[in-house]
């Protein structure tokens, strides 16, 4: 609290401001909560309720049929032909993967640039791992697409073995998991995050460790990592967030629906309901049937909950330790 | 044997540090710079299907200069990076410094309220559905009011801004500030309470100075993000009504992931970097602070 100070907080001046404040900050969280509520009693409404003028606020007849989305598979529909579990297992896999791989290689090469190698190395260096993130990831979109296409080449075509019709060797990344993992094996804002960090720690706690006999690799287990858990907290959530929430780079490179991620999916069935909004006619058989399942908006909205909630999760995790980290950080 | 044994320190150290860094060095050169440098090159051809492309010089670039629509698409993501950036920047700033007055618990709890995190996707197809013209909360709140309703996303005139208007509510950066907030020393205000400094003077004198770099940071990010924006406008309007929300991504996704225009999009592309660079020079500026955290 150190605005305000401590001391003078029982005068009435003081007392009255701060009521303003937390009556504001109150509000404020109320006029957040709301869509979510929202949210969350369009995704309970039964499928018949939906479309009525004016909705409720709160739902007749809650149901949870909506949530069955996850497991059950929706008959005919064109666009998807997956139960949810599946997308949700795509993301998880490849989130977990770039987390897996990203955050080592990240914070190995900030440790190394921060602590190990020589200035003018660590210059030089430093330029290439971040001045990648100067330039827009569009640019090196195409060419990108194309390495994934024929690996290792990256012109669009792949050339012939000289003096024969057959095209050198190359692998075929696209429709695979790899093809969203291997971009995201280092992310440069990560590194500057690290970076700023370890550049924190003081050199005699190294070198101190050093003498004492430990391997380099050592020092960073058992030295860094303890130390820069704020640090490794904040990487986490955001390289989680961020991979979570992809969506334009899957969109190109998965075409398979069995591949695609949950932010994919989400788009592909919101995109199909949408367009069922504006032809509805109540009396269709078929499309009543369909929207009993969930193929209607509170299905949307339930999964759309649904892929929050891993968000929501390692948000709290994050939380915990950002909090925790206030202590640590005196070292700077 | 006590050279001997710093000489093989210093040995073990070079070694380390070389073998640290290869796999980011590995990553950031086959799957950044080596598509990035190939990205220039590819703005120069024109790609036909199976041969080889054919090298053109600038005309793809040409091309793109006397296209109606890029002028529009750029006008379109500069307006919407003015609107976000103005509507939406400071009021994280505002709320967390006026967070940090709470007890700790609270901060705990309005944290995780404030600063709510939702999936972007899930976001962006709430808001969709808060839009919607028939069954629409807007619309329902502006019928219980007695109010006209409004065709929101639908409207040409305020479509851009229902798209920025989110960014109210589901603004990460905030946290950043809160983690900022904390490493300033409480001396710091204790000192200013005994020179008698007022409210407003603390936060002008002690509290944005400490948040200056996060602000930089973070507003040179929103630039670039900002500049870069895809998901959203594809999502929650396609790209309308007409072209009215069309940006410059979404235009390059359509040249060429769909339409498979190669040469075009590259082109677009590298016009899009050379924007956003002149954006960051002139960020930087205004904000000469290390981009450091």
């Amino acid at each position: 609290m150190p605005l305000i100070s401590q001391v003078g907080r029982n005068h009435f001046k003081v007392r009255f401001l701060l009521g303003a404040i937390t009556t504001l900050l109150w509000i404020g969280v109320s006029l957040h909560l709301f869509p979510v509520w929202w949210t969350f009693s369009t995704s309970i409404t039964p499928y018949k309720e939906i479309y009525k003028i004016p909705p409720a606020l709160f739902p007749r007849g809650a149901t949870l049929a909506c949530y069955k989305l996850i497991f059950t598979m929706f008959s005919g529909s064109v666009t998807i032909t997956q139960p949810f579990w599946v997308y949700i297992k795509n993301s998880g896999i490849m989130t977990g993967a770039i987390m897996a791989i990203q955050i080592p290689v990240t914070a190995l090469a900030a440790y190394a640039l921060s602590k190990l190698h020589d200035p003018k190395w660590s210059r030089l260096l430093f330029l290439v791992l971040v001045g990648i993130a100067l330039v827009p990831y569009q640019v090196s979109m195409i060419p990108l697409y194309f390495l994934l296409r024929d690996f290792p080449f990256a012109t669009g075509y792949v050339p012939k073995i000289p003096f024969t019709p057959i095209p050198f060797p190359h692998y075929n990344f696209i429709n695979t998991y790899w093809a969203v993992i291997l971009p995201g094996g280092y992310a440069a804002f990560n590194l500057l995050l690290f970076k700023g960090f370890f550049d924190g720690i003081p050199d005699e706690l190294i070198n101190a460790a050093r003498i004492d006999g430990a391997s380099e690799i050592g020092i960073f287990r058992r030295i860094i990592i303890p130390l820069s858990k704020p640090v490794f907290a904040v990487v986490a959530y955001m390289t989680f967030s961020s991979s979570w929430n992809q969506f334009l780079w899957p969109l190109i490179v998965l075409k398979k629906e069995k591949l695609m991620p949950i932010a994919v999916g989400l788009y592909r069935f919101q995109e199909e309901v949408n367009e069922l909004a504006n032809v509805i006619v109540p009396s269709d058989e078929g499309l009543l049937k369909r929207m009993a399942q969930g193929y209607s908006w509170n299905g949307v909205m339930a999964m759309s909950l649904i892929q929050s909630i891993p968000v929501f999760i390692m948000f709290i995790i994050f939380r915990e330790q950002l909090m925790k980290g206030i202590k640590l950080r005196g070292f700077k | 044997m006590k050279k001997v044994e710093k000489v093989k320190r210093a040995k073990h150290k070079k070694r380390a540090a070389w073998i640290f860094s290869l796999p980011a060095l590995f990553f950031v050169i086959v799957f950044g710079w080596y598509p990035l440098v190939l990205g220039f090159r590819v703005s120069l051809e024109e790609y036909h299907f199976i041969l080889p492309p054919t090298y053109i010089g600038l005309a793809n670039f040409r091309e793109i200069f006397s296209d109606p629509l890029v002028p529009i698409t750029f006008r379109n993501t500069f307006y919407y990076t003015a609107l976000s950036i103005g509507l939406t920047f400071i009021i994280p700033i505002i709320i967390s410094i006026l967070l940090m007055e709470m007890k700790k618990n609270t901060i705990r709890i309005m944290m995780l309220l404030w600063f709510i995190p939702m999936a972007s996707m899930a976001g962006n197809i709430i808001w969709k559905w808060f839009y919607n013209s028939y069954y629409g909360l807007f619309n329902t709140i502006l019928v219980y009011l007695g109010f006209p309703t409004l065709r929101w996303l639908d409207d040409p005139r305020i479509a851009m801004l229902c798209l920025v208007l989110p960014g109210l509510i589901m603004f990460g950066p905030g946290l950043m500030y809160i983690a900022s907030l904390q490493s300033v020393p409480n001396e710091f205000y204790e000192a200013a309470e005994l020179e008698g400094a007022r409210l407003g003077q603390k936060i002008w004198h002690i509290t944005l100075p400490r948040l200056r770099p996060i602000i930089s940071m973070l507003l040179l990010l929103a630039i670039i993000g900002n500049m870069q924006i895809f998901e959203r406008p594809y999502v929650m309007t396609g790209g309308g009504p007409g072209m009215a929300t069309t940006t410059v991504v979404m235009y390059f996704y359509q040249l060429s992931f769909q339409s498979l225009i190669f040469g075009k999009g590259a082109s677009l592309a590298i016009i899009l970097f050379c924007v956003i660079l002149a954006l960051i020079i002139i960020q930087r500026k205004y904000f000469k602070e290390n981009i450091d955290v």
